[in-house]
């Protein structure tokens, strides 16, 4: 039996939210087989990444702390790829966020005072920003491809990071250590529920992903963005300006993702060190996709990918599964999720067949 | 033709159905060797679904086809090319930064060398007095020897069936002439002709029989020379065609607008640069800019819009308001509103609702938006009110605009840009794929709104309809626009040659040396 692509009248609205769904339950599916084959325990391996850390109620906690990060990238991200500005080197801006921060916070060592965690958020976004004009000027001006500048740029900020810590911000105390000195009190998120660690983080990202849905559904400028992604040349007919909509998009994005940096550094970090570099940026693009780059869906898939995350670490200390077994279950979520977009605009009939009967 | 002969090609019951759409129902008729037979209907009566699957693109769900009394069989455009059916699309597959002769060399299915090649492209060229250098660039070509190209990659398989899908849409009259001369001679030597067309004149110039679809069913079968424009035209779209009002007393008010000496590069490679453009339109006149598409129109309409800026202000003048450097959207407030040619993309967004593609222009004239926020309610309001009254068949302003036919499409952009009621419309192609009855619609809309007062500049490659709607007509070539001349005494004759490049004041262009123009 043969079957062959169909172009449907319409998107399938159905698709559209059915896909993301179906790619988590079938990377499930997939990952435990694959687990199983190379020799692990597949179905512990998929019980304790995608359901433990949700029925084990200490484990909510978790969630709270490695969903915020992903989900204020992914929200930035997500308005981005709206208008087919592809950023995606939001690691790059989260780090360079974070030592921003990291810097107002070397410089106020000896003082204290509420203002300080707003400056030092303040210096993430403008950290952010700053990083990604670099390739938001390279595109309008030279229209040199964002997507590798701003990948590239990641790395360079890596190498930042460690010149820094390994350098001239090494804590004097630490014994040779590479990091800086600890955040005082009032450089450090304060906890927002009694006896847990779910700091600031939590909160902001919801917030972020409220305003993001009420900007991109309800403003002139979510139109805007969304006509010069979906459209371009209805975009300048209708007197919108593709530069200007790139530039916004990309500060936004580098902005949300310096946040990020920032409040990581201030929050689960507490001080600057070599491995705060830990893929937020990057699983923030699955999260974005995940959520159809939407602001509200965008909501869930950082609580999935967090799950991820969370469910991992779980696996690594109960089934022995190494952690990099979480990237693969990631990448694979991603994978699938883009090859079921084709059912999207397709459907998928038998070779021959007439009508619409047998279609999926 | 003597009626015994067995047909070259027979439909006997073809039915092709589409996801919620019956393209073909039924469809019977057959070809005789040697006939030019049409095929006429509306966009979206089957045409284009019915000839793909004589070509081997498509196959069809029921229903047979026989070639010379066999079954035809082709399974692919290769297969039918090697029984003989050649077909001539409307839009051109050519390499534009390749010769002539490499284009057709790149369209054959046998190899064959250059020089072997040349000589069979020559004789083709010679049999039928073609002209066409085979060393000439595609890209320095016209439209009409764009698809001489076409014709001559066609002509070197000996067809015995020629289809020509829409073949004069892009041509001047001369080429039109020159082109039915050239069927005429292949149906002598025995090749059938399918032609599809939309256009009644020509049909009854040409052709022998004529099959009418409409809504994917053969409705009637007639000889053409027998009927009249409109007794087919009214056939074809089963129902009165009514013709555009047009008062009798015009009189025109101030200029509303003025272009001065425009000039602008080309945008891209094959672009065109327009060179040194001026103009003025009254309130309440219509500017018909006739040509032949890629000479300038689309550059002409940018720059009219505010998507492409002047190199001054002053350049462009909006009811003495200089606005050759403004935004789209500052010249839209001012009161000039566009519409390009492009619908799906351009003019509107095919996946927007409607009610978003309302917000597209009219978010400042309609006030759609206030503070940066969009007003839901009153962006559907507005939708609906361009589905009422101008009877767009839609399911409501949540319909998306790529879910419109292109004729309900085009009514609502028209409905969009004229319930603003700008001082100036500019609009092209503002039938191009329309039905009949839409384009009557549309055309009284816009002669409605001219009689309100305000100034049109249609670009149209229809010259038809730019006769019946314009006041006055320019014409468009390479870029650069010939002196306006009064509708009442412009002749076919005159505008052909200015199409085809003859460039000064009308009333200098030589003699025509085609005697019997296409009537209009």
């Amino acid at each position: 039996m043969q079957f062959r692509f169909e172009k449907r009248a319409e998107p399938s609205r159905t698709m559209l939210y059915v896909t993301p769904v179906a790619a988590v339950l079938l990377t499930m599916v997939l990952g435990a087989i694959i687990f199983t084959i190379i020799g692990y325990d597949g179905i512990g391996a998929v019980r304790e990444i995608f359901f433990t850390p949700l029925t084990n109620s200490l484990k909510w906690q978790d969630l709270a702390v490695k969903a915020a990060p992903p989900l204020i990238i992914g929200g930035g991200l997500s308005i981005g790829y709206r208008a087919n500005v592809w950023n995606i080197g939001a690691e790059g801006q989260y780090i360079v966020g974070g030592l921003a921060a990291t810097g107002v916070a070397l410089l106020t060592q000896d003082m204290s005072g509420w203002w300080i965690l707003p400056l030092m958020g303040i210096a993430g976004i403008a950290g952010g920003m700053a990083y990604v004009a670099v390739p938001a000027f390279l595109r309008v001006r030279l229209k040199v491809n964002e997507i590798l500048t701003t990948l590239m740029l990641t790395y360079v900020a890596v190498n930042i990071l460690n010149y820094l810590v390994f350098g001239p911000w090494k804590s004097p105390t630490s014994f040779g250590q590479p990091q800086t000195v600890a955040f005082n009190d009032s450089q450090s998120l304060p906890y927002i529920i009694e006896g847990t660690i779910v700091q600031a983080g939590a909160p902001i990202a919801i917030i972020v992903a409220l305003v993001a849905w009420f900007v991109m559904s309800r403003t002139m400028f979510g139109f805007q963005v969304t006509t010069v992604g979906a459209a371009p040349k209805a975009a300048a007919y209708a007197g919108f300006s593709a530069n200007k909509t790139i530039l916004a998009v990309l500060f936004i994005s580098g902005g949300l993702a310096g946040l990020a940096g920032m409040l990581e550094a201030a929050g689960p970090f507490g001080r600057m060190v070599p491995q705060f570099p830990s893929n937020y940026g990057f699983t923030a693009i699955i999260v974005a996709f995940l959520g159809r780059l939407h602001p509200i869906g965008v909501l869930f898939a950082g609580v999935v990918l967090a799950i991820t995350f969370v469910g991992g670490e779980v696996a690594q200390t109960t089934i022995a599964l190494p952690n990099p077994a979480v990237g693969i279950f990631q990448a694979m979520m991603l994978f699938l999720l883009l090859a079921g977009d084709v059912l999207v605009r397709y459907r998928i009939v038998r070779a021959g067949a007439t009508g619409g009967r047998e279609a999926i | 033709m003597s009626g015994e002969t067995q047909a070259r090609l027979e439909m006997a019951g073809i039915t092709k159905r589409f996801p919620g759409v019956l393209a073909n129902d039924d469809v019977s008729f057959a070809i005789k060797p040697g006939e030019i037979h049409a095929l006429l209907g509306e966009n979206g009566a089957g045409k284009s679904t019915l000839v793909k699957m004589i070509y081997g693109i498509m196959r069809p769900d029921a229903g047979e086809m026989f070639w010379n009394g066999a079954p035809l069989k082709a399974s692919s455009p290769k297969a039918a090319r090697r029984l003989g059916i050649g077909m001539v699309f409307q839009h051109f597959s050519l390499f534009e930064a390749l010769t002539v002769l490499e284009n057709i060399a790149l369209g054959m299915d046998g190899g064959l060398s250059s020089r072997a090649l040349e000589a069979k492209v020559r004789e083709v060229l010679n049999a039928y007095e073609l002209s066409l250098d085979p060393h000439r660039v595609v890209s320095t070509l016209s439209v009409g020897e764009r698809q001489r190209i076409e014709i001559v990659r066609a002509l070197l398989l000996n067809p015995k069936l020629l289809i020509m899908d829409e073949p004069t849409s892009v041509l001047t009259p001369q080429e039109v002439t020159q082109l039915f001369k050239t069927l005429r001679q292949l149906a002598s030597e025995g090749c059938s002709i399918l032609y599809i067309s939309h256009k009644l004149n020509e049909i009854k110039e040409l052709c022998d029989t004529a099959t009418i679809l409409r809504g994917g069913r053969v409705v009637d079968e007639c000889d053409p020379k027998q009927e009249t424009s409109k007794s087919m035209a009214e056939k074809m779209i089963g129902g009165d065609l009514k013709a555009v009002a047009k008062g009798t007393e015009r009189t025109f008010g101030e200029v509303q607008l003025a272009v001065n000496n425009l000039s602008l590069g080309r945008g891209h490679a094959f672009g065109t640069a327009l060179k040194d453009i001026s103009f003025s339109v009254h309130g309440g006149e219509i500017l018909g800019i006739a040509g032949v598409a890629g000479n300038g129109q689309n550059e002409l309409l940018a720059a009219l819009s505010g998507e492409q800026h002047a190199e001054a202000d002053g350049v462009i003048e909006l009811c003495g308001r200089p606005i050759g450097t403004s935004e789209p959207s500052t010249r839209r407030k001012a009161g000039l509103c566009a519409v390009p040619e492009e619908r799906h993309g351009h003019a509107a967004v095919p996946d927007y609702s409607l009610a978003d593609n309302g917000i597209l222009t009219a978010r400042h004239r309609r006030e759609l938006v206030r503070a940066g926020l969009i007003k839901n309610s009153a962006s559907h309001d507005f939708a609906d009110e361009i589905i009422a009254e101008f009877g767009v068949m839609a399911t409501g302003s949540k319909a998306t605009a790529g879910s419109l036919s292109g004729g309900n499409l085009q009514k609502f952009i028209m409905g969009r840009e004229i319930l603003q009621t700008p001082e100036v419309l500019v609009i092209s192609q503002p039938t191009w794929g329309v039905d009949a009855g839409a384009a009557a619609f549309i055309h009284q809309a816009l002669v409605d709104m001219a009689a309100a007062g305000s100034a049109i500049v249609i670009i149209s490659q229809d010259l038809d309809e730019l006769l019946a709607l314009s006041d006055t007509l320019s014409v468009i070539n390479e870029g650069k626009l010939s002196a306006p001349m009064a509708v009442e005494n412009a002749s076919i004759e005159e505008i052909g040659l200015l199409m085809g490049g003859v460039h000064g004041e009308p009333s200098l262009a030589t003699k025509p040396e085609a005697s019997h123009a296409v009537q209009v």
